[in-house]
């Protein structure tokens, strides 16, 4: 069970706004990334830290989320970084959502999560129901239940990991 | 149930008779292509993976496109440490400045990418490699250290959606065109979003490999996981020299399931243009003749190729670039600008007016050579055209084919190539 606050995003949030020009070509670092995080996303983001200062658990988003064909993981660091701990959308573009199984950060399709929500609102995810919760406003939504391969490789703790094990045992990739 | 191309390129990288939409299957990869500033970290993540050696090292494909040459100290220390890493692993294709080239050109001009294989790569336009009936797909840096690891990559079946394009082109309309075209009545990562598209019908059976390229390349910017041509005589002549490896003649089968068919007529189609901001709000350039411009700019994965310049050369032969409009053609790859060079195209461009470039994704990623300042307003043959793409926040992007670059570069406002007297 994660608990905690929202920010709700518009439609169409970028992954070049998520993660803005200047800072495509840094490390892939969550410290590093979530410093600038949202920075071309919202005025109030483009200060050092500011996103993450806000201290969100969690994003509403409608459709598209991390769209416009950036394929950069600093996207998902950075969100990461900044303590982003699941991100409910009504659709995701597919080289982040990719990233983002990758990484074992849930992304998770939710019908209308986007009119439920208003940013401060405190909410619950429990990732094994895919129920979330909206606690402030005494409402709830079932979400897309993560695919079995994407539940193992997020408590693998990621891609890396998940297939770093396997390699360690000589088991096959299949 | 019979299966699309996509599906069955799936299915036997897999090992599977079968694959359903949906499914979520690992697949061997034929190549695993990285870039520059992506490249080192690539390798970093291999590493930690417990491994010392590359699944193959000639399926390892390493270029060097969005940093060349380097511009600042900052890239060139970036370019140092990635020639490192590539020596350090060996790597037999390496595509480094001076045998350079824009990634995915190099990728399919080389013949790394072959019909009924699945090609992966670390920057979005991979899609570009589906003109030659492979499945190509962008995919970050951890899914390139795995398969750089295993030879392998997860996938979820995608639902294809079929375009089937009838009719013939009328003059100076470019498969530039039809990528915006379709991109205005699909939308924006809109309604296609985790498709496969393939494309069918004679006006695609009669497209060069130059404008398959470009077709299949602009998918990723539809939200589609991968755009694919099925391989004819066409891929067939084009692979003949270049194509490392076996392939085959895979195709959809006639009792293939799609999630939609659309069909269109390109006979109805002129030059089309993207307005400033938005990828998907699209006119024909009817709509926008005298609109004035100071930047010229051809080049990028999209729209770089011998064909592209061939056309502009025509265009512009014997005339002069407008006295408030610089233009800037920078080649898709070494290999390209070569050809170029040999048919005469580079000599009439300069004469006309043309600044040319050495090869690389150059203002595309707004890095390097011929960003956009404050004010500058674009006429690009690249793909994409949100604010502050090519630079400046504060210059205005207009996307559109290389003729219609061409002949409005001749008159200083945007022009329908179709109006002149060639």
């Amino acid at each position: 069970m994660i608990k905690g606050k929202c920010w709700v995003a518009d439609d169409y949030v970028m992954a070049y706004d998520i993660i803005i020009q200047e800072y495509w070509t840094s490390a892939i670092d969550p410290a590093e990334n979530s410093k600038w995080v949202m920075a071309g996303v919202k005025e109030e983001f483009n200060k050092e830290n500011a996103f993450k200062d806000a201290g969100f658990t969690f994003i509403v988003a409608a459709h598209n989320f991390a769209g416009g064909g950036k394929s950069i993981e600093h996207v998902i660091t950075g969100l990461m970084g900044a303590g982003v701990q699941a991100v409910f959308a009504t659709s995701f573009a597919r080289l982040q959502f990719r990233n983002a199984i990758n990484y074992g950060l849930p992304f998770v399709t939710c019908d209308d999560i986007d009119k439920g929500c208003e940013t401060g609102d405190e909410l619950e995810y429990n990732p094994e129901t895919g129920i979330i919760t909206n606690i402030s406003k005494g409402a709830s939504f079932q979400s897309v239940p993560a695919a079995p391969f994407v539940a193992e490789v997020g408590s693998a703790g990621g891609l890396m990991n998940y297939v770093r094990e396997k390699i360690a045992k000589g088991e096959p990739i299949e | 149930m019979g299966m699309t191309i996509t599906e069955k390129i799936m299915a036997r990288n897999s090992g599977r008779d079968h694959v359903v939409p949906g499914e979520l299957v690992w697949t061997d990869v034929h190549t695993v292509m990285t870039m520059d500033y992506l490249g080192k970290t690539c390798f970093d993540k291999f590493r930690s993976l417990g491994k010392t050696e590359v699944f193959n090292k000639d399926r390892v494909i390493c270029v060097s496109d969005h940093l060349v040459p380097p511009p600042n100290q900052k890239f060139a220390t970036m370019l140092n440490e990635w020639r490192e890493v590539v020596k350090q692993h060996d790597i037999t294709n390496f595509y480094d400045l001076g045998r350079q080239g824009i990634a995915h050109q190099i990728m399919v001009e080389q013949g790394h990418v072959l019909p009924g294989t699945i090609s992966i790569g670390t920057d979005s336009h991979a899609n570009t490699y589906g003109a030659v009936g492979a499945v190509g797909n962008a995919i970050g840096v951890t899914d390139a250290a795995v398969a750089m690891a295993t030879g392998k990559a997860w996938f979820r079946i995608p639902k294809t959606v079929k375009f089937h394009v009838t009719g013939k082109w009328q003059p100076w309309v470019m498969a530039k065109d039809l990528s915006l075209h379709i991109m205005g009545m699909m939308h924006w990562n809109g309604h296609l979003l985790y498709k496969s598209i393939e494309f069918t019908g004679p006006a695609i059976e009669s497209l060069s490999m130059a404008g398959r390229m470009t077709l299949c390349n602009m998918t990723v910017d539809l939200g589609a996981k991968n755009g694919i041509i099925a391989p004819d005589a066409i891929t067939q002549r084009y692979l003949k020299d270049r194509a490392i490896g076996d392939w085959d003649m895979i195709a959809s089968d006639a009792d293939a399931e799609y999630d939609q068919v659309y069909t269109i007529d390109i006979s109805d189609l002129g030059p089309t243009v993207a307005m400033p901001g938005k990828l998907d709000d699209t006119v024909p350039v009817e709509k926008l003749i005298g609109t004035k411009f100071n930047k010229a700019f051809v080049g990028t994965c999209t729209n770089g190729r011998l064909e592209d310049i061939a056309t502009i050369a025509k265009i512009l032969k014997g005339k002069q670039v407008h006295r408030d409009v610089n233009m800037i053609l920078v080649p898709a790859s070494q290999t390209v600008y070569l050809q170029a060079l040999r048919e005469g195209h580079i000599e009439t461009l300069i004469e006309a007016g043309v600044a040319v470039d050495t090869p690389s994704c150059a203002a595309c990623a707004g890095i390097h050579t011929g960003v956009a300042g404050d004010g500058d307003i674009v006429l690009s043959a690249g793909n994409r055209n949100m604010t502050g793409r090519m630079g400046s926040k504060k210059a205005e992007i207009y996307l559109t084919s290389p003729s219609v670059v061409a002949a409005s570069a001749l008159t200083g406002v945007i022009t329908d190539p179709r109006t002149l007297s060639i």
